[in-house]
């Protein structure tokens, strides 16, 4: 049995910056994540770090919000947040009204915005429609999320947080009504484990409405997908999106060497159940290559979708529900924090933690928009152009991992899994997927001596399916070309048996 | 635009291309190979797959899906393209074993059996059940290659590794060219003393050489020696196109290297000419007949757009087997998915159907409802119907 | 944007031959499509590992999907040179041209110079690898040849290139002696290096600078109705490839849709019905070494149908290895290990063949394949023009 002071449900952004928040100010905690980090919507989202000003006509509260977390960011997170910039670009037909709506409110916010012809914007962004008529710049940029939760969780485990991934809540122990603890299930051995402690956060996204429920608490939430494809390259170096109130498809983010464009928005029930659908990879590609023409003909590597949780509210479209976040105390030991943006996942955490302490008397200030977030000497940063310099000793060489890394990553967690290695090194995301790095990666595994070969046939197995899912809408072209190798390497080569 | 003659011009230069082009050139008929770059055999185990659906592949074929294009082949005549295509390699220096009647199997590298018909002679002591000890060497720095894969899944084997002062599969081969390092690796092989019965290499047994390079090891560390196949770069699928395009050459064929078919010139129902692209001027191959052998997806010669399926050298017909979203089934694991149908269909005569083409012929990876990975047919459809398609192509020309 | 076309299939490190055999250099595949991702316009280059690329064009040959991985590191070369200082090896070669008329101006001492201890050293110790000797220089190049006048309706602009004027003009006089036999007006336009040495040492600025003072010059003689020929693949290669491609020549594509191979244009005019060459035996057994760049120019091997038609000769086509020099690529230490390694390999699939000479179409690859074998080595030309009775006419 483990005792501590704060339980975190959920290891997404939210979860995490909770952790470092507590971390910082010497609170024990225990992090328990049923997936591995940033399973839900924060490793599904564009990994846009806003400048605000996309809500800066429809919420301006959340906008300046998101503004000024923007900034704390960009300073604790130098070595980890790519500063690319963002374009709002006005389309002939776009409404002019919404222009100087959106320039007056930027201005009134204090949310630093420049006009640019489009002779500039397609110097800056070659690749642009030639027909925009004007576009404006904001700070914008960009962050890998699975990155940003591991920079988190970094300074949780320097200073002796706990953290338990692949670990499902499965009970919520009470005592007198009280909620004391939670028993989760180790998803690999089934082993079960029990946490005690003072305070549990439901920080869980789109399954607060399940884990809520577990100690009999409520959380009204709204499920909306969101779905995403990712370009083989980037088409453009500075986050792109479209002067016009927010709809489907008019956001192209730069994220490390490709291009994430989305998103769209459909109500769903069950956050384990949503698919992308082939009509909505239409929808991205045709809105985004109204921005980038080049959207119409470029390869596509990889499409997925998330849930957004958002507070329910009477609004049919749910983009018209405020971004904004609610701390919601059940008066039973658990608080749920449910909404939010990527961009907030610091003052959400920040937020929760001061009122854990409040309600413990307890004065210790926030250090987490002082502090620079931990782990970042092991990056080599941006520019991106950087990662050049030495090309020995690479294992996906779509992305540029050094077999060092994944060395380094199988050490820290003795993880089995090539999804971790994945998530941590971007291994196997470049455009072939994992085709060949897959492979190369499980061999050290081998190497390391840390897997059998039933759990590796498994873990590549799980792997490959898994990876299918997100590749199946886009294979047309170039990456169904490619697709078909990848199978003859796996199927053919490798000679890989059908599951049984 | 300079214009160029032959009797049948091939377009695609791989195992099915270079078939039809050695039987065309062997009846004395001007046979020249265009392409636009190297075919997918460069990538593949080397192994001729023919059916691996039953223990005796000629038999398999015969239970094959009605539509498969294999069925259009009499089994004398895929064993004819198999005798034939053993001649040729052993001919070329890169001996091949195995029979029509069994297949056989080679370890992965993964540790897992590939179950295969005929194989390099490099690969024919692959063991074929568990009994074998092996003793596996590897060389450092090279990742795409883990000994323990396969020492995880095998009761006796263990393994060493060699420094070969380079560390990519086409380095290692090329050092295995050279004496001088034959004559240090091999003592050092022999002072592992060695005591499993057979040892397993990497495929990087040199690039040319490698069953003159697999003897000597054998004969001087006596114990059996046989390779592994790798993820590409592939040094077995090299050493088979090599062979096939020497031998085609040898045959008095010509090889016309990044031609890329830009248009085709006709008269009614006959091809007269393909245009192709290259650096000053365009070129027109003129050819009494053609042969269409340019693969599938990987190879180039389907294109599938977000609705459809083309072919663009001669824009020929292309079964389709449904809309987008029905190619693909949900698990990965279903061997070719529905996609595997696509590609070209034809008749008896390898004319492809639907289309009024007098003169094409079409034959490989092209063709549709081949599910080479479903059917385990790969390389020995590409033979058998290269062959078949040659001889129909032929009797046109008579 | 080609590269986005790459599925990764490795074919270009097959037949990347720099890869073989020098571990720093990561293949094609790395440096150009993969490499290509992370290269950003405005950022500063580090890659310098891309200088190892020797442009052989093998990968673009293989490419079954259109990639063009040399183009994309060939842009990247230009950039890394642009950005950081070259070495003094690199100057020299880039200026080859300047370099090579003052060497042949006077050639003697030149020659001797380049060929004792002392100068070996020199050369060294300036970054330049001695492991073949240096082509001597000939005094009498062919800027000095009194032009052959005949009166035809044929005629030719003959680009001879830096290889044949000023170490082997006596080559140069036989080609020229062998198209004025077939009744063609041979004319030596106002040329300069074709600039491919300049642009395979990052200089981009002079290859640009050589290359429109000959497009201007050949232009002129196309629009009199002269065809360009040359003899050299990699002045072909550039003048057809990089004319109108990276050196952004506008009259590029003018200078690639009529300038021809020799022996293309030889074929041509046989085709053509124009000559009817009486080709007498000649008894050799030779080893027809494929050059890079002719493999790359997109017109098959016209040699070989000449040489077809030659009673008597046994020759063997090798396609598949790089020489390893690749111009003045082998010539620079840094880069010697690995043209030694391949000149070898090549040696030893020639020695295979039994042949009793190499037959080549590029001086650059002559010089390597006879200076690492001993045997020696012929331009097509010198077999074609005995065969036909042509002789040196000094």
């Amino acid at each position: 049995m483990i005792k501590t002071d704060v339980i975190i449900i959920g290891g997404g952004a939210t979860g995490c910056g909770i952790a470092r928040d507590l971390a910082l100010r010497g609170i024990p905690h225990c992090l328990v994540e049923k997936g591995d980090f940033a399973a839900g919507a924060t490793g599904a989202c564009h990994g846009l770090l806003h400048s605000g000003s996309r809500y800066v006509v429809s919420d301006p509260i959340a906008a300046k919000e998101c503004y000024d977390e923007n900034i704390i960011l960009r300073k604790i997170g130098e070595k980890c947040v790519e500063q690319t910039g963002g374009l709002f670009v006005r389309l002939p037909g776009d409404s002019k009204l919404y222009r100087e709506r959106f320039l007056r409110s930027c201005e009134e916010i204090g949310i630093p915005a420049e006009v640019i012809s489009s002779t500039k914007a397609l110097d800056l962004v070659p690749n642009l429609n030639p027909e925009i008529e004007e576009a404006i710049k904001v700070p914008d940029c960009s962050i890998d999320p699975f990155r940003l939760c591991m920079l988190n969780i970094a300074t949780s485990q320097r200073r002796d947080g706990i953290i338990f991934i692949r670990h499902k809540v499965t009970e919520i122990v009470k005592s007198h009504g009280h909620c004391i603890g939670v028993k989760a299930t180790d998803q690999v051995t089934g082993d079960i484990r029990e946490i005690r402690g003072n305070v549990i956060v439901n920080a869980t996204g789109a399954w607060s409405h399940l884990v809520a429920s577990l100690a009999g608490n409520e959380v009204p939430l709204t499920l909306s997908k969101g779905s995403i494809v990712i370009t083989n390259h980037r088409l453009t170096n500075m986050v792109i999106n479209r002067l016009r109130p927010p709809s489907d498809g008019d956001i192209v983010v730069p994220n490390e060497a490709v291009c994430l464009a989305g998103t769209t928005s459909l109500m769903v029930e069950d956050p384990d159940k949503s698919r992308i659908e082939s009509t909505e990879v239409d929808t991205i590609i045709s809105e985004a290559g109204r921005m980038i023409p080049h959207f119409n003909n470029t390869r596509i590597i990889r499409a997925f979708s998330g849930v957004r949780p958002l507070l329910k509210s009477q609004k049919s479209d749910s983009r018209e529900i405020s971004r904004g976040f609610q701390i919601i105390n059940h008066e039973n030991g658990m608080y749920s924090i449910v909404g939010g943006k990527l961009t907030t996942f610091r003052l959400m955490a920040e937020k929760m933690v001061d009122t854990i302490m409040n309600y413990y008397g307890l004065k210790t200030p926030c250090a987490t928009a002082e502090k620079p977030l931990d782990g970042q000497e092991e990056l080599s940063g941006y520019p991106l152009s950087k990662r050049l310099a030495d090309m020995k000793n690479i294992v996906c060489e779509c992305e540029l991992v050094t077999r060092q890394e994944v060395e380094r990553i199988i050490k820290q967690t003795g993880t089995r899994y090539v999804g971790d290695i994945q998530h941590r090194t971007r291994l196997g995301m470049g455009p072939c997927q994992g085709g060949f790095c897959t492979f190369r990666a499980l061999g050290i595994m081998h190497e390391k001596s840390i897997i059998s070969p039933e759990q590796s046939m498994s873990a590549l197995r799980d792997f490959l399916q898994r990876r299918f899912r997100g590749i199946r809408y886009c294979l047309w072209g170039d990456q169904l070309r490619e697709e078909q190798l990848v199978e003859y390497i796996y199927l053919g080569i490798l000679a890989m048996e059908k599951p049984q | 635009m300079s214009v160029i003659e032959y009797d049948v011009i091939i377009i695609g230069a791989g195992v099915t291309g270079f078939t039809a082009g050695t039987r065309l050139a062997e009846r004395g008929l001007k046979v020249a190979v265009v392409t636009t770059g190297e075919p997918t055999a460069c990538l593949s185990t080397g192994c001729i797959d023919v059916c691996n659906g039953d223990h005796n592949p000629l038999h398999g074929v015969t239970h094959l899906p009605e539509e498969h294009p294999f069925h259009l082949i009499s089994q004398a005549a895929i064993r004819e393209a198999l005798d034939n295509f053993a001649n040729a390699m052993t001919d070329m220096g890169i001996p091949y074993i195995g029979t029509p009647e069994e297949n056989r199997r080679i370890l992965s590298a993964l540790g897992t059996y590939k179950t295969t018909c005929m194989v390099p002679v490099t690969m024919q002591a692959a063991p074929q059940n568990a009994d074998d000890d092996i003793h596996i060497i590897t060389f450092s720095g090279l990742k795409d290659f883990y000994p323990s894969y396969i020492i995880s899944r095998r009761k006796n084997a263990s393994f060493s590794t060699y420094d070969a002062g380079v560390s990519t599969t086409m380095g290692i081969a090329a050092n295995f060219e050279r004496e001088d390092f034959l004559e240090t690796f091999i003592p050092w092989l022999g002072k592992l003393n060695i005591r499993e019965d057979k040892i397993a290499f990497p495929a990087v047994l040199g690039l040319e050489s490698a069953a003159k390079i697999v003897k000597k090891i054998e004969d001087r560390l006596k114990r059996a020696v046989f390779e592994i196949p790798t993820i590409p770069p592939s040094m077995p699928g090299r050493r088979l196109f090599n062979a096939l395009k020497d031998y085609f050459r040898k045959k008095g064929g010509t090889i016309y290297w990044a031609w890329p078919v830009a248009g085709v010139e006709k008269t009614g129902k006959i091809i007269e000419a393909v245009v192709t692209e290259s650096e000053g001027r365009p070129n027109s191959l003129n050819a009494r007949a053609f042969v269409l052998a340019t693969g599938s997806f990987v190879g180039g010669g389907l294109h599938a757009q977000r609705d459809t399926i083309v072919e663009k050298v001669f824009n020929l017909p292309v079964h389709v087997p449904g809309l987008r979203e029905t190619w693909f089934d949900n698990d990965y694991f279903s061997f070719n998915h529905g996609i595997g149908k696509a590609g070209i269909i034809v008749d008896s005569s390898f004319r492809p159907v639907g289309s009024a083409w007098e003169n094409i012929f079409v034959c490989g990876g092209i063709l549709a409802n081949t599910e080479i990975l479903k059917s385990g047919c790969g390389h020995g459809l590409a033979l058998a119907t290269g062959y078949a398609a040659a001889k129909s192509c032929a009797e046109y020309i008579r | 944007m080609k590269y986005e076309h790459c599925i990764r299939c490795t074919i270009c490190v097959e037949n990347c031959p720099v890869l073989r055999v020098n571990p720093d250099f990561p293949g094609p595949k790395q440096s150009g499509p993969d490499a290509q991702r992370f290269r950003m316009e405005r950022e500063k280059a580090v890659d310098e590992w891309v200088m190892l690329c020797s442009q052989c064009k093998r990968c673009e040959m293989a490419c079954p999907c259109g990639v063009e991985p040399a183009q994309i590191i060939l842009k990247a070369q230009q950039r890394y040179g642009l950005q950081h200082p070259r070495t003094l090896a690199y100057l020299l070669f880039a200026n080859n041209y300047y370099l090579s008329a003052l060497g042949s101006l006077t050639a003697p001492i030149a020659n001797t110079i380049a060929s004792t201890a002392i100068g070996k050293k020199i050369f060294r110790a300036m970054g330049i690898a001695t492991y073949i000797p240096f082509p001597k220089f000939r005094f009498r190049t062919l800027h000095n040849k009194k032009k052959n006048l005949s009166r035809s309706t044929r005629k030719v602009a003959f680009f001879y290139g830096c290889f044949i004027n000023f170490y082997r003009p006596d080559i140069g006089r036989k080609i020229i002696q062998l198209l004025t036999s077939f009744n063609i007006d041979v004319v030596l336009p106002p040329q300069w290096c074709c600039g491919l040495p300049a642009l395979g040492n990052g200089n981009l600025a002079l290859a640009r600078s050589f290359a429109e003072k000959n497009a201007a010059s050949l232009s002129n003689y196309i629009d009199a109705g002269y065809d360009v020929v040359y003899t050299c693949t990699s002045c072909g290669l550039c003048l057809l490839h990089d004319y109108p491609g990276i050196l952004e020549i506008p009259q590029g594509k003018k200078i690639a849709e009529n300038s021809y191979d020799l022996y293309e244009y030889i074929v041509k005019l046989i085709d053509e019905g124009h000559i009817d060459p009486q080709f007498r035996e000649v008894r050799r057994k030779l080893a027809y070494h494929i050059p890079c760049h002719l493999r790359a120019l997109g017109i098959g091997y016209p040699a070989t149908k000449i040489m077809a038609m030659i009673p008597g000769l046994e020759y063997e086509i090798l396609d598949d290895t790089c020489c390893g020099l690749n111009g003045s690529y082998g010539f620079k230490k840094t880069n010697e290990s690995t043209a030694v390694q391949l000149g070898n390999r090549a040696v030893s699939l020639i020695r295979k063949t039994g042949a009793e000479a190499i037959v080549a179409d590029c001086g650059s690859c002559r010089m390597q394949l006879a200076g690492l074998s001993g045997l020696t080595a012929l331009d097509p030309a010198e077999i074609v023009s005995e065969s036909l009775g042509i002789t040196d006419q000094k």
